[in-house]
């Protein structure tokens, strides 16, 4: 057992990652909120789970298609040879997420988004508590840091309430205590699902080549929950037959949504999920923005709701910027450094691998052997394409009433976050 | 490289593998109940 805390980097390095981890937190919560837009195009009658099965198969092909072109499948193979036991890993978080997903959609159901929301939101503080105690994380990271973390992750689950109670529709309240346990459970579920995201990235994965077998789970556990809960394959394929000019909206919506979700890998890579997944959970602020600004959600609601937005935009804000504030230093991450050294022992990864994935740098073998692209890779691409393009020329628009300035504002700073991460995560790590 | 069953073992020895087993064994009951 390693007793002794080393820093893995530099203090200069430390910072570098850490700005990256940041920039990307903050990007995260930006996709993802987006990602609900495309979905609210959709007006169809379709059962929640055959929405939320065909994001997944957009989810799917984005989370194959992107790591392929970024690094290459042979990367990816690659990276899972140094840590073959880290596919069981991803794929049990998949299968984590596909469960609390569902269970969202109970929860909703039964007792509101007002509700359901902040407390499957405590997601959040679930993932510190297992950062701290499974993780090493906030170790040695002094009392203002502390205070910062859960001062802010507290700020935020309170701006979340506020923000859900605000932009909630209606409520209703028909079953109540199995609306509430579904909700919490959700939470618990998405929570603990970031022990084999921490797990990975400790061990020194690659974001792109964990959530490719992530999604294996995923789609899996959602086609079987879909079979389930539509009533049988037969439902079940009348349903997609009945939707196929809205497909390209919900997998579009998948897309999106792995953006956001690869951004927020990077940051529980390089912040620590006590920090990471905080800051990615400002998504509800821009699924705010884009129902309100873009759709007129409030647009019948008096003032009160829009006082109740905008505060609970700010005490959310000002939670993120607390954690922001927080970074790790060195003797923190010299505690990551011994959990690593444990993952390292136990599964025998060798520590070259590790201390490189800590580091935000590349084993140099990688580089040598693995990283050019194969033609599979253009097929998967190329498909990927193929698929979107044939989907989104039978996709009808329906005819909503969109602000399109606002569509092109919001758009225009998913891209501007996109290519700020892109760059940093370029130039400081080179995607690994 | 470590072979297959040792590599199985350090998996199943590892509590850390079995919060988020329980945990989706949990979340997979309480689908079924409010389903």
């Amino acid at each position: 057992m390693v007793t002794v805390s080393q820093p893995a980097v530099t203090r200069d390095r430390l910072r570098q990652l850490q700005s990256v981890g940041m920039l990307c937190g903050f990007g995260a919560g930006a996709w993802l909120g987006a990602a609900e837009a495309p979905t609210k195009l959709v007006t169809l009658g379709l059962q929640p789970v055959v929405v939320s099965l065909l994001m997944v198969v957009g989810v799917f092909l984005a989370r194959w298609s992107i790591p392929a072109l970024i690094r290459g499948t042979g990367q990816m193979t690659w990276d899972f040879r140094q840590a073959p036991h880290l596919v069981a890993w991803a794929v049990l978080a998949g299968c984590l997420w596909s469960v609390a997903n569902t269970l969202t959609i109970f929860a909703i159901r039964d007792v509101g988004l007002s509700i359901a929301f902040p407390l499957w939101n405590m997601n959040s503080l679930i993932g510190i508590f297992w950062g701290v105690t499974l993780f090493n994380e906030l170790h040695h990271a002094g009392a203002r840091r502390w205070l910062s973390v859960i001062g802010g992750a507290l700020l935020m689950f309170i701006g979340a309430t506020v923000l859900a109670y605000a932009s909630a529709a209606q409520t209703t309240a028909e079953h109540t205590f199995r609306g509430i346990v579904a909700a919490l459970a959700a939470g618990v579920l998405w929570g603990t699902m970031y022990i084999p995201y921490r797990k990975a990235y400790l061990t020194g994965m690659n974001p792109l080549s964990f959530v490719a077998f992530f999604t294996i789970g995923e789609l899996v556990t959602m086609a079987g929950l879909a079979l389930a809960h539509s009533g049988g394959l037969e439902v079940l394929r009348q349903q997609l037959a009945s939707a196929k000019d809205v497909f390209f909206w919900l997998l579009l919506g998948g897309f999106i949504w792995v953006i956001g979700d690869l951004l927020q890998q990077y940051a529980a890579k390089y912040l620590g999920i006590s920090r990471g997944i905080p800051l990615s959970n400002t998504n509800q602020l821009w699924g705010v923005a884009w129902g309100i600004l873009v759709f007129g959600e409030l647009r019948r609601r008096g003032p009160l709701a829009y006082a109740e937005v905008i505060g609970g935009s700010l005490v959310m804000a000002a939670g993120a910027g607390a954690i922001a504030l927080s970074s790790v230093e060195g003797d923190e991450h010299g505690k990551w450094y011994e959990a690593a050294q444990r993952e390292s022992t136990r599964y025998k990864v060798a520590s070259e691998y590790v201390q490189a994935g800590l580091a935000g740098a590349e084993v140099p073998a990688s580089s040598e052997t693995a990283v050019r692209r194969s033609p599979l890779d253009w097929v998967i691409v190329i498909c990927t394409t193929a698929i979107f393009v044939g989907l989104a020329v039978i996709a009808r628009l329906p005819v909503l009433s969109l602000s399109w300035p606002s569509v092109f504002v919001l758009t225009g700073v998913l891209l501007i976050f996109l290519i700020a991460c892109g760059t940093a995560l370029w130039r400081i790590t080179r995607f690994s | 490289m470590d072979t297959n069953p040792t590599l199985l073992r350090s998996l199943l020895t590892d509590l850390h593998f079995w919060i988020p087993v329980l945990v989706l064994l949990g979340g997979l009951a309480v689908l079924r109940w409010i389903s």
